[in-house]
């Protein structure tokens, strides 16, 4: 049994900076685009019950045979599953890359993410998540200094912790990396 | 709403109301429960965990050039030292070496020593809280000032009048140093108010421990150590440490909420505490009056609330002009 501080470390550090690859891995083999959020959550529910009997060696490729099961076991139960989609999901090799890459990736650009991310949030959770980021203020504090509710500034946090974290993580997927464009390219069968 | 939706909205709840202190015995509770009901949870925390700390860099970043803070800075008539000219002159009085390494570090950017090096100073009656760039918090009390320079390889910071509280960020290999007439304060993360009026050092410690250091030219020299519910007041060569009293130290800090919170205290000297928050003075007449004890809490901008009780609670006679409140028997 693999206590919740290994697990928690392990996923921090190496599966969370798969997320935009990942991502990118559903949306390509699943048509239902407004699925790919939670198909991700599953994958990671699916990922931290399996470390816990013990912590996979290779991340990246356990995390991408849960990830192309997953869809396998879901395509079957709504009968969507063709020949052609699990032909297709056996060829992974482009997402079984290097890792390190990745993980570089995430650590030089955190800043200029942050940056980005906060710039794609409207002016009033900016400005919320700016005082309690850079100034400190704790949910009190920011409610007395913009003179507005304390749920309103809860809610508000929310939302800017949420937008930030899609952000930096490259949850976005439009950019994925180079490592794995070669892939599907040239297929019609996208989203 | 989606399962993962969900499961963020309520990480995110968790986590913010983390931010704002520890839980009580059942919020922790039922916290413990949803974590453990499902792993989709923990990794939802996990996530947004990460995606927010990523967000402290923020704090590293260049941030001179926002909207929210600048809306503090009007509504208190925070005053900044804008002239980079100024900002120089300090860091060169603190040797070349640390000068030199800032501006190799940022060649472009001279509006980082303007962030370093900071002045704030409160008017009468005002009170300010100040985010520092290492996370550090100081609240000013009325009429207050207090310099700051805060760098990659020290903290200092300079209290030139009135009283500031200080929540100080642990950095276990940058001291935070608080310079203060011929005292010097010296701190690793704890929460301390200190005050300086009259030729006195007054050093209240609400959380962690404290280093008062007495100077003599510049080094310091037969320093105490100030724990979580004392008070230090230090005068000329000689430093006091009153009882141990958590009581005490959170009443001495209830100016931190526009409350003024006395125990038995002499009126004179409940008088001239609320003075010093208002322009309106309150004046006792004849010698006994000063000497009546006096317990309670007032909002320390309101002195005709406290004349009113006087008043009517002690039958004291109160004269209300507009320029002063004359308090007599």
């Amino acid at each position: 049994m693999v206590e919740d501080s290994e697990i928690r470390d392990w996923f921090r550090d190496e599966v969370l900076p798969l997320e935009r690859p990942l991502t990118h891995f559903i949306r390509r083999n699943w048509r239902v685009e407004a699925d790919v959020v939670d198909l991700r959550q599953d994958v990671y529910e699916l990922a931290i019950a399996g470390a816990r009997k013990c912590l996979p060696r290779a991340t990246r490729a356990y995390l991408f045979v849960i990830a192309r099961n997953h869809l396998i076991n879901r395509a079957k139960r709504a009968r969507l599953v063709s020949f052609e989609l699990v032909a297709d999901l056996e060829s992974m090799e482009g997402y079984l890359g290097s890792f390190d890459q990745e993980r570089q990736l995430v650590a030089r650009d955190a800043l200029r993410r942050v940056e980005e991310g906060l710039a794609t949030l409207t002016p009033r959770v900016r400005q919320i998540v700016r005082l309690r980021k850079i100034y400190g203020f704790n949910t009190r504090e920011t409610a007395h200094e913009l003179g507005i509710g304390l749920d309103a500034v809860r809610k508000q946090t929310s939302i800017g912790m949420r937008a930030l974290t899609d952000y930096i993580l490259g949850a976005d997927g439009e950019d994925a990396p180079e490592a794995v464009t070669f892939l599907r390219r040239g297929k019609g069968k996208q989203r | 709403m989606s399962r993962a939706e969900q499961a963020h909205i309520e990480a995110a709840d968790w986590l913010i109301a983390q931010a704002d202190g520890p839980l009580s015995p059942e919020d922790q509770a039922r916290f413990d429960a949803w974590f453990s009901a499902f792993d989709r949870n923990k990794a939802a925390y996990w996530r947004l965990e990460l995606g927010w700390e990523a967000a402290d860099r923020l704090r590293l970043a260049d941030h001179s050039c926002d909207g929210a803070v600048p809306e503090a800075s009007r509504r208190s008539r925070l005053r900044r030292w804008v002239p980079a000219a100024i900002a120089a002159s300090i860091a060169l009085a603190f040797g070349v070496h640390h000068f030199a390494r800032e501006w190799a570090a940022s060649p472009e950017n001279p509006a980082r020593m303007e962030r370093l090096s900071a002045s704030y100073s409160t008017s009468l009656g005002e009170r300010h809280l100040v985010g520092l760039p290492d996370g550090s918090r100081v609240q000013l009390n009325t009429q207050s000032k207090l310099r700051t320079r805060i760098t990659d390889a020290r903290r200092e910071v300079w209290l030139d009048e009135g009283e500031v509280f200080f929540e100080v960020a642990r950095r276990q290999d940058r001291p935070f140093i608080v310079h203060v007439g011929d005292r010097q304060i010296t701190v690793l993360g704890t929460q301390f108010s200190v005050r300086r009026a009259q030729g006195e050092v007054v050093v209240a410690v609400l959380e962690g421990r404290v280093q008062l250091a007495e100077l003599e030219g510049a080094l310091p020299v037969r320093s105490s150590i100030i724990s979580a519910g004392d008070i230090a007041v230090a005068a000329g060569s000689a430093t006091l440490v009153t009882a141990h009293s958590e009581k005490n130290v959170e009443q001495a800090l209830s100016w931190r909420e526009g409350m003024l919170a006395f125990d038995q205290e002499p009126l004179s000297a409940i008088v001239s505490e609320f003075n010093r928050y208002n322009a309106r003075k309150l004046v006792l007449e004849g010698q006994s009056v000063g000497t009546m004890r006096i317990t309670g809490t007032f909002p320390s901008d309101k002195p005709e609330v406290f004349a009113r009780l006087l008043r009517e609670a002690y039958g004291l006679r109160v004269d209300d002009t507009e320029q002063e409140i004359r308090i007599y028997r």
